[in-house]
């Protein structure tokens, strides 16, 4: 692992630990709604508390947006070139849209990142906290871990292939 | 299945199949739509007089263009009556471009092969045409000054292959060498991105791999390459925003020094853009599965945070007698 992979991860784990304090809530505006403050636009300041941005480089950062009773997370997974923002997009794609097996993935990120994770006090209820942090924390290692190796892939078969169409020709 | 095939397989069942029928003396009735790639349908069936006689049909996107190279029809006259079983009928099947009828109790293996080559034979006949163009403008006298080189590359003429709706295969014989460019377009931008990976190493592969430096050189581009600027259609052409690229192959003398070289060299040509496409549609299904084996391991350990009841309950089974009741309440005694 590389040298600022590690703290980065680090601060996100401390953050999103300190983050994951979610209670019951029910909405003070729509009576018996009980809904993911940080999902819905409302008045009261109060139930919505300071978003924390964690950002390695301009290109992998981590937003964590807080609420009474809700946190969304939003990561930015690294796309250096054009084939790691095709495959980002295919696989975050792929997994919105297995959404409901994940229980806390959210079907459409915000906009600017990859991919979003709502997590609320259902959830935290439901779930060991710290397994959740877990996780996200392996979430992130592997998504960047896959997408390398899926590119270095490509790349191989396309040398194998060009190689074996132009082997043909050799006499 | 790393190369693709030149000869149609289903045929080669279907005639085999009728030869063994027509040996056991009880003859098929077949009438039978194959089709291949590059909108190419071939169509077999029995001959109105005679059973043991099948006509094979083909239809092809490529043959009018085809047929205005040269004499297309001497050519395969010439190249399929050689063979055992094989004729030509005096007029062809309504719908299609060409047909052949087969003497099944002639036919041997050899024809089989041959007939089900047809499509690639019809492709052939405009890279035949500029072998002999080659073999023209090579016995002449090499250019020595830019003036007789250019004299020779804008006269010799470019021989054109609409073989799919709107990408082209062009062949331009010179002194020296034979070009062949193909258009291809992508369908969508992942296509176009990957496509690009693979061009790339198509370019790269001669220089990199030591052993498949004779092999013809490769290049790739957004725009018409130099020798098409000559045509109509390109001489100012602008639009290198669409999805459309320009693949080139230089065959030089030693890849078709002999008629077997020729036809190896020719059959490779003819598959170029199925291979390439079909390999990037296989990357694509590998890197699908490749995802949905993730998704797996990812929900198992999203499953780690569940708190899990049933391995509670059991811990405590251990210890004390648990029965639920009807309602699924837990009574502990």
């Amino acid at each position: 692992m590389s040298q600022s992979l590690r703290p980065y991860l680090t601060a996100v784990r401390y953050s999103l630990e300190a983050a994951l304090t979610l209670s019951n809530f029910s909405s003070q505006e729509v009576e018996r709604h009980n809904r993911p403050e940080v999902e819905v636009s409302n008045s009261s300041a109060e139930l919505l508390l300071q978003p924390m941005h964690i950002s390695r480089n301009e290109n992998e950062q981590v937003l964590i947006e807080t609420s009474v009773n809700s946190i969304r997370v939003n990561i930015m997974v690294k796309q250096s070139d054009e084939i790691e923002q095709i495959l980002v997009h295919k696989f975050t794609r792929f997994l919105e849209q297995r959404a409901e097996a994940f229980y806390i993935l959210r079907r459409t990120p915000i906009k600017g990142y990859s991919i979003s994770f709502l997590i609320t006090n259902k959830h935290t209820e439901s779930m060991k906290t710290d397994k959740l942090v877990d996780f996200i924390i392996e979430f992130m290692e592997e998504v960047d871990k896959e997408i390398s190796e899926m590119k270095l892939f490509l790349n191989a078969r396309a040398r194998f292939v060009a190689e074996a169409y132009l082997g043909e020709f050799v006499y | 299945m790393l190369h693709l095939q030149p000869h149609n397989l289903l045929i080669q069942k279907t005639l085999t199949e009728a030869i063994e029928a027509v040996n056991n003396g009880t003859p098929l009735t077949l009438d039978r739509i194959v089709s291949d790639f590059d909108y190419t349908t071939f169509h077999i069936s029995n001959s109105d007089e005679e059973k043991s006689t099948l006509l094979l049909s083909v239809k092809t996107k490529a043959w009018a263009s085809v047929v205005n190279c040269g004499d297309l029809l001497s050519y395969l006259q010439s190249s399929f009556t050689k063979f055992n079983g094989i004729e030509i009928p005096s007029n062809f099947e309504n719908g299609y471009n060409y047909t052949l009828a087969l003497d099944l109790k002639q036919l041997d293996q050899e024809s089989v092969v041959q007939a089900s080559l047809l499509k690639t034979m019809i492709m052939s006949f405009p890279f035949n045409l500029s072998f002999e163009e080659f073999n023209k403008l090579s016995s002449q006298p090499a250019p020595t000054t830019e003036y007789e080189l250019n004299n020779i590359n804008n006269n010799a003429p470019v021989f054109k292959i609409e073989y799919r709706d709107d990408e082209n295969i062009f062949i331009k014989p010179s002194f020296d060498r034979i070009t062949v460019i193909f258009e291809t377009i992508f369908q969508d931008e992942t296509d176009k991105i990957l496509g690009k990976v693979f061009l790339q190493e198509f370019v790269d592969a001669r220089k990199r791999n030591r052993g498949i430096q004779s092999a013809p050189q490769v290049l790739f581009s957004h725009e018409p390459p130099l020798e098409l600027r000559n045509l109509s259609e390109y001489s100012n052409y602008t639009d290198i925003s669409s999805s459309k690229r320009f693949i080139t192959f230089v065959l030089f003398p030693r890849h078709f020094a002999n008629d077997e070289l020729k036809f190896k060299s020719v059959v490779q040509l003819t598959l170029f853009r199925s291979y390439f496409h079909y390999h990037i549609k296989c990357s694509k299904a590998y890197l699908h599965s490749r995802m949905r084996y993730r998704v797996d391991t990812f929900v198992k350990v999203l499953n780690r945070a569940k708190v899990d009841e049933e391995e509670d309950s059991k811990d405590a089974d251990s210890e004390q007698h648990v029965r639920r009741t009807i309602t699924g309440r837990k009574v502990v005694y």
